[in-house]
C-alpha cells in the first residue's frame, strides 16, 4: 500500500517538469507577436472601415470569442493535415504531414485566437489616441504611417499595456492546453510524469506551482514598467 | 501669396463652401469671421487638405493645383507650405514641447537632430516658453498649450498659418497671452488666415477681414470698412448681434 501524499515524489519530479517551460513561453511567446500583428490588422481594418476586410475581421472575432479554445486546437488539429491532403489532391503535390511537430499546430492556433482577442484590445487603444493628434500630425505633414508610428502607436501602447499584459499572462496559462497535442510543455510533462507513476494529483501541484511562480515573476515585471511609464506623472509631467 | 477660386465642398447633401473666393498677400493677416456653422474651419481645412475640397483651384506660393488633380503628392506639398493652429491645440502628448516643435522638422523636413534642436529653441523662445521645453503637454495650461502649438507651427517656415479660433477654448484669464503671441507673429509680417470671434482683435491685427455667410465670402475689406461701414446687410446683422453680447457682457 502506497503512500497517501508522495511529497517526495512531487519533488523529484520537479526538473521534469520544469523542462516543460521554454514549450509554454514559446508558444505563448509566438503567439502573442503573431496576434499582436494580426490584431494590428484587424484593428485598422474595422478603424478604416476597410471592405471586405473589416467584415471578415468581424467574423473571425466572433467565431473566435464564441467557441471554446479547446475546441479551436482540435479544429486546427485536423484541419492542417486535411487542408495539406487536400493540396496534395489538387496539385498533384507530395507533402508529408508528419514531420510537422504538433507544436506548430499549437502555434497556429494559439496565434489566430490571441489576434482575435487582441483586435479589438488593440483598437480601442489605438482609438484612445484623440483624434486632433492624427490631425495635428498630418498638418505639419507627416504621412499616414508616420502618424502611426511616431503619435499613435507610443501612446496606444502606453494605454493598452495593462490589457495586453494581462492578456499575456492569461494566455500563458491557456498554453496548458497544448498538453491535449502531445506538445511536452509544462502541463504536457505533468501528465507524462503523472503517468509513470500512477500520482496524478502530486504532478499537478507541480504544475500549478510553476505556472504560480512565471505568473507572479510576469506580474512583477509588468508592476515595474508601469512604475517606469508613470515616472514623468510624478515629476510633474517634465520629461525626467 | 496664397489665392482660392471657387472652392465648394459638400458633405452629403450639406453644401458648406459655395464656390469661395479669397486671396491673402503674403505678409499679411487675414481674419475670417462669421457666424457658427458658416464654413470657416471647412475653408481652413480645404487650404490644407485636411478635407479634400469638391471644385476650386488653391494655389499657395509656387504651388497651384486644381481640387481634381488632389493626391497624396499634392496633400503633401499643400501641407508643407501650410501650418494649422487648432482649437484645441492638438499638441502631441507623447512628446515634450520642446519635441512638439522639432518632430516635423527631423520626421518630414528631414532636417538633423541639431538643426531640428537650434530651430526648436529658437521659436521656443520666441513664444517666451523657454523655461517650461521639457514639460509634456499634460503639464502646461491651455494658453500655454496654444503658445506651443503657435511655435510649432511657425518653425515648419511654412507660407501660411492657419488658425483656427486659436482662443476660443481658454480660459478667458490665458486668451491674452496667446493674443499677445499671435500679434508679434503678425506684426513679423508672417502670411496668416485666421479664424476668430475677438472682433477687436481682428480689428487691431488684421490687413483684411472677410466675413463669411453660408458658405461664402460676402464681403471683405480693410477693418476700417468691415467694422466700421460694412457694405451688406447681412454682415451689419452679424456685427450689430456681436457687438450687443459684448455690452451685455460688460
Ligand atoms: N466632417 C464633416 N462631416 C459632415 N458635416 C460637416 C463636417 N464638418 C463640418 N460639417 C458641417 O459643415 C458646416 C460648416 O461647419 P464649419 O465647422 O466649417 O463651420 P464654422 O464656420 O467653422 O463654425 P464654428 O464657428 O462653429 O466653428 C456645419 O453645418 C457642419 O455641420
Ligand atoms: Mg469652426
Amino acid at each position: 500500500m502506497g503512500k497517501i501524499f508522495d511529497f517526495e515524489f512531487m519533488i523529484s519530479i520537479i526538473p521534469d517538469i520544469i523542462k516543460g517551460i521554454p514549450y509554454t513561453i514559446e508558444i505563448a511567446v509566438f503567439a502573442f507577436v503573431i496576434g499582436i500583428g494580426l490584431g494590428f490588422i484587424g484593428a485598422l481594418a474595422k478603424i478604416y472601415n476597410v471592405p471586405v476586410l473589416k467584415q471578415l475581421t468581424n467574423i473571425y472575432v466572433s467565431f473566435v470569442r464564441g467557441t471554446p479554445l479547446i475546441v479551436q486546437i482540435m479544429l486546427i488539429y485536423y484541419a492542417i493535415p486535411i487542408f495539406v491532403r487536400l493540396i496534395n489532391q489538387r496539385f498533384g503535390t507530395d507533402w508529408d504531414i508528419s514531420w510537422i511537430p504538433a507544436l506548430v499546430f499549437m502555434l497556429v492556433a494559439y496565434s489566430l485566437n490571441a489576434g482575435a482577442y487582441l483586435t479589438e484590445s488593440i483598437r480601442a487603444s489605438l482609438q484612445a489616441v484623440s483624434k486632433i493628434q492624427i490631425e495635428a500630425a498630418y498638418s505639419v505633414g507627416m504621412t499616414t504611417w508616420q502618424a502611426m508610428r511616431r503619435i499613435v502607436i507610443p501612446q496606444a501602447i502606453k494605454v493598452g499595456l495593462p490589457v495586453f499584459a494581462n492578456f499575456f499572462i492569461g494566455l500563458l496559462k491557456d498554453t496548458s492546453l497544448a498538453f491535449t497535442a502531445a506538445v511536452p510543455e509544462i502541463m504536457g510533462q505533468a501528465k507524462i510524469q503523472a503517468g509513470r507513476a500512477s500520482r496524478f494529483f502530486e504532478a499537478y501541484i507541480d504544475a500549478a506551482l510553476i505556472y504560480w511562480v512565471i505568473c507572479i515573476i510576469l506580474e512583477r515585471v509588468v508592476a515595474y514598467v508601469e512604475k517606469r511609464q508613470h515616472l514623468t506623472e510624478k515629476t510633474g509631467g517634465v520629461k525626467a | 501669396m496664397i489665392e482660392i477660386k471657387g472652392i465648394k465642398k459638400r458633405f452629403r447633401n450639406n453644401e458648406v463652401l459655395k464656390g469661395v473666393d479669397l486671396t491673402v498677400e503674403e505678409g499679411q493677416t487675414v481674419s475670417l469671421i462669421g457666424s457658427s456653422g458658416s464654413g470657416k474651419s471647412t475653408l481652413l481645412r480645404c487650404i490644407n487638405l485636411l478635407e479634400t475640397p469638391d471644385e476650386g483651384k488653391i494655389s499657395i506660393a509656387d504651388l497651384s493645383f486644381d481640387a481634381k488633380e488632389i493626391n497624396r503628392n499634392v496633400r503633401a506639398k499643400a501641407r508643407r507650405r501650410t501650418a494649422m493652429v487648432f482649437q484645441n491645440f492638438g499638441l502631441f502628448e507623447n512628446k515634450t514641447a520642446l519635441e512638439n516643435i522639432m518632430e516635423a522638422l527631423i520626421v518630414v523636413q528631414k532636417k538633423t537632430p541639431a538643426e531640428a534642436l537650434e530651430i526648436g529653441l529658437d521659436y521656443i523662445e520666441r513664444v517666451g516658453m523657454e523655461d517650461h521645453r521639457n514639460h509634456y503637454p499634460q503639464a502646461l495650461s491651455g494658453g500655454q498649450k496654444q503658445r506651443i502649438a503657435i511655435a510649432r507651427a511657425l518653425a515648419l517656415d511654412p507660407k501660411i498659418i492657419l488658425f483656427d479660433e486659436p482662443t476660443s477654448a481658454l480660459d478667458p484669464e490665458l486668451v491674452q497671452e496667446v493674443l499677445n503671441v499671435i500679434k508679434k507673429v503678425s506684426n513679423e509680417r508672417t502670411t496668416m488666415l485666421i479664424v476668430t470671434h475677438e472682433m477687436d482683435f481682428a480689428r487691431d491685427i488684421s490687413d483684411k477681414v472677410a466675413f463669411m455667410s453660408e458658405g461664402q465670402i460676402l464681403e471683405i475689406g480693410t477693418p476700417q470698412e468691415l467694422f466700421g461701414n460694412p457694405k451688406e446687410e447681412r454682415t451689419r446683422q452679424f456685427l450689430d448681434r456681436y457687438l450687443q453680447r459684448f455690452t451685455y457682457v460688460i
